[in-house]
């Protein structure tokens, strides 16, 4: 657990503050997102957690210790650092680079080397091939991995991330970002992480913080909340005209009522509900009849598992007005239809 | 090792030419001046033990200034390149521009008559005409070090001292050495004059017998100082390779 409790931070020569009296709690195990224009101060805010930036007036606390004026470079050992622009060290090999913080606390030879094997595996590199390599014999991705891995050395409870991704191309930013995921399923340490990609904040945190000009916390909150309940002005503009759709990606399909569907064959023909025809392993194999359309759609499947912002995706993609929702199995266990979707999602949630 | 010698020849190649010129130029000369007949004053001025005795005086003076240099310039240069150093940073780097311009031998006068004619006087002479390279290559070497590294090490919780011993000097260190480099190729140089103080050297037997209208001679002293001068530049180019090999 990490809080800031009234941080302000005054830059000298400047007569406005860029942070104004900040409360903000991070939950143990939790990531929270840091999101806000260019300039709203969310990287000094991040930078005040591990006072690389002293505030100027307020208490950081960490799991609640008073750290506000406890040795800086001490704090800092005690907390992962991740940057955009990674800062590897040329001259390190990437075993040295990961091993940093655990020599300067003491660890013995044998105790850094299976740490560094163990943290290249957990963010899916293999030692043998990587430990001995130089920096810049690696790709932005893997930069980052070794990043994420160095930040993670000394098993720190508490990451703070800045734009880890920012600087890395959207597919290989896609990936990182689900791997990121994983490695915080093992590990469950509390994150900051600071990003300008509402996406980003969206899909990693558990929390999102929204910073406004001078450090103001215009809302914190749960993503779904922050998107369908912008706390102000501010925050709706900011989130924008595309939260509806964003906030599909955040709804899996297992918590909506799905529309029930008929086996062909097994029983009297149902006008009103979709017939599916199945394979002999009770996966579905074709669409046998769908009310309301004149031609069978195309059939397309998506698992339960899945969000509903990706069965919009395969029904888009597909030209499909109805998607089978399947189980781990591949058995169908009910349909989503387009018309409902679009009705179930409207604002007040008004019948057709 | 025998696999990667050939790529390692090939990525030094350009290291061989120096040690070449060196060896055909001086076999050159010396062949020249064996087939000539030599007067008895041109003889003395070109017996071994003689020519032995200047060349280590030549050595002493460009060894000892460059060693003098890197002790004084390095870590003022360090020094410098600290954050709170921002402000007197240009101003000090123009004073040294400044010194740098004056003349190596009115200084080496000068300060013979400031601070007595000898060697010490020879050697203040030549740190003062070699102290900016090493200074700035420092200062330069140490800024453009990435900020983006020098935060992620402080971000671990390296303190600003662990910083600059781990990451920044060792990133700095080939820009150093190139500076050092130049510093003592210009003190191999400039310790020609030393002579003029009565501090010896290889500039001693060049003068003289420059004097004396010998020519023969003067071309003999002249290759071996420029020889020794092009041999110098070639160990510190390839101390400079060995270090900067790392970094690739």
């Amino acid at each position: 657990m990490i809080a800031l409790e009234g941080v302000s931070k005054i830059y000298p020569k400047q007569s406005k503050p860029a942070v104004t009296e900040l409360n903000l709690q991070v939950p143990e195990g939790a990531i929270v997102t840091l999101i806000g224009p260019s300039g709203c101060g969310k990287t000094t805010i991040l930078k005040m957690m591990n006072r690389l930036i002293e505030p100027t007036t307020g208490r950081i606390l960490l799991a609640g210790e008073d750290v506000t004026d406890a040795n800086g470079d001490q704090l800092r050992r005690r907390i992962g650092y991740v940057i955009q622009q990674v800062g590897l060290f040329p001259h390190l090999t990437i075993a040295d680079n990961i091993a940093v913080v655990p020599k300067m606390l003491g660890w013995d030879k044998r105790r850094v080397t299976s740490r560094v094997d163990e943290l290249l595996h957990l963010v899916g590199m293999e030692p043998g091939d990587f430990r001995d390599r130089y920096p810049r014999q690696l790709s932005g991705g893997q930069q980052q991995r070794v990043g994420v891995a160095r930040g993670l050395a000394a098993d720190p409870p508490v990451m703070l991330m800045d734009e880890p991704f920012g600087a890395i191309d959207p597919i290989t930013r896609e990936r990182l970002q689900d791997e990121f995921l994983e490695v915080q399923r093992q590990v469950a340490k509390t994150i900051c992480f600071v990003t300008h990609d509402l996406s980003e904040a969206v899909k990693l945190g558990d929390r999102i913080a929204v910073f406004a000009a001078r450090g103001r916390l215009a809302q914190y909150d749960t993503p779904s909340e922050v998107l369908a309940h912008p706390a102000d002005d501010f925050v709706a503009e900011f989130v924008g005209s595309g939260a509806a759709v964003r906030r599909l990606s955040l709804l899996p399909i297992s918590q909506l009522e799905l529309a029930e569907i008929v086996i062909s064959g097994a029983g009297a023909a149902a006008k009103d509900r979709p017939v599916l025809s199945v394979d002999d392993a009770g996966r579905p194999s074709a669409w046998h009849h769908v009310p309301g359309s004149e031609r069978r759609p195309a059939l397309v499947t998506v698992p339960l598992s899945a969000t509903v912002y990706e069965a919009v995706d395969v029904m888009l993609d597909g030209h499909a007005p109805v998607v089978v929702v399947v189980d781990d199995d591949g058995q169908p266990r009910g349909a989503l239809r387009w018309d409902s979707l679009v009705a179930d999602l409207r604002p007040n949630g008004q019948p057709r | 090792m025998t696999a990667a010698a050939p790529g390692w020849i090939r990525r030094n190649r350009d290291l061989v030419a120096a040690p070449v010129i060196v060896v055909v130029g001086l076999a050159v000369v010396l062949l020249y001046t064996t087939n000539r007949q030599l007067d008895s004053v041109e003889q003395r001025a070109l017996d071994p033990s003689y020519l032995w005795a200047r060349f280590g005086e030549h050595i002493w003076l460009t060894v000892a200034s460059t060693v003098v240099v890197i002790i004084l310039a390095l870590p003022l240069g360090i020094a410098l390149s600290r954050p709170a150093a921002a402000r007197i940073r240009t101003g000090t780097l123009a004073f040294g521009g400044f010194m740098q311009a004056l003349p190596a031998y009115g200084v080496i006068i000068l300060l013979a008559f400031l601070l007595g004619f000898g060697t010490t006087t020879a050697i203040i002479a030549l740190v003062l005409a070699s102290f900016l390279p090493v200074l700035t290559n420092t200062v330069v070497g140490l800024l453009q070090v990435d900020p983006a590294l020098i935060e992620a090490a402080r971000g671990m919780g390296m303190s600003a001292r662990q910083t600059l011993l781990r990451v920044e000097i060792p990133l700095a260190v080939p820009v150093m050495v190139a500076g050092i480099r130049v510093a003592l190729v210009l003190n191999v140089g400039t310790a020609t004059l030393a002579t003029f103080i009565g501090a010896g050297g290889l500039g001693e037997p060049i003068s003289s017998m420059l004097y004396l209208g010998r020519g023969q001679a003067v071309l003999v002293t002249s290759a071996i100082v420029a020889a020794l001068a092009l041999l110098i530049d070639w160990l510190a180019g390839v101390a400079e390779r060995l270090v900067s090999g790392r970094l690739g």
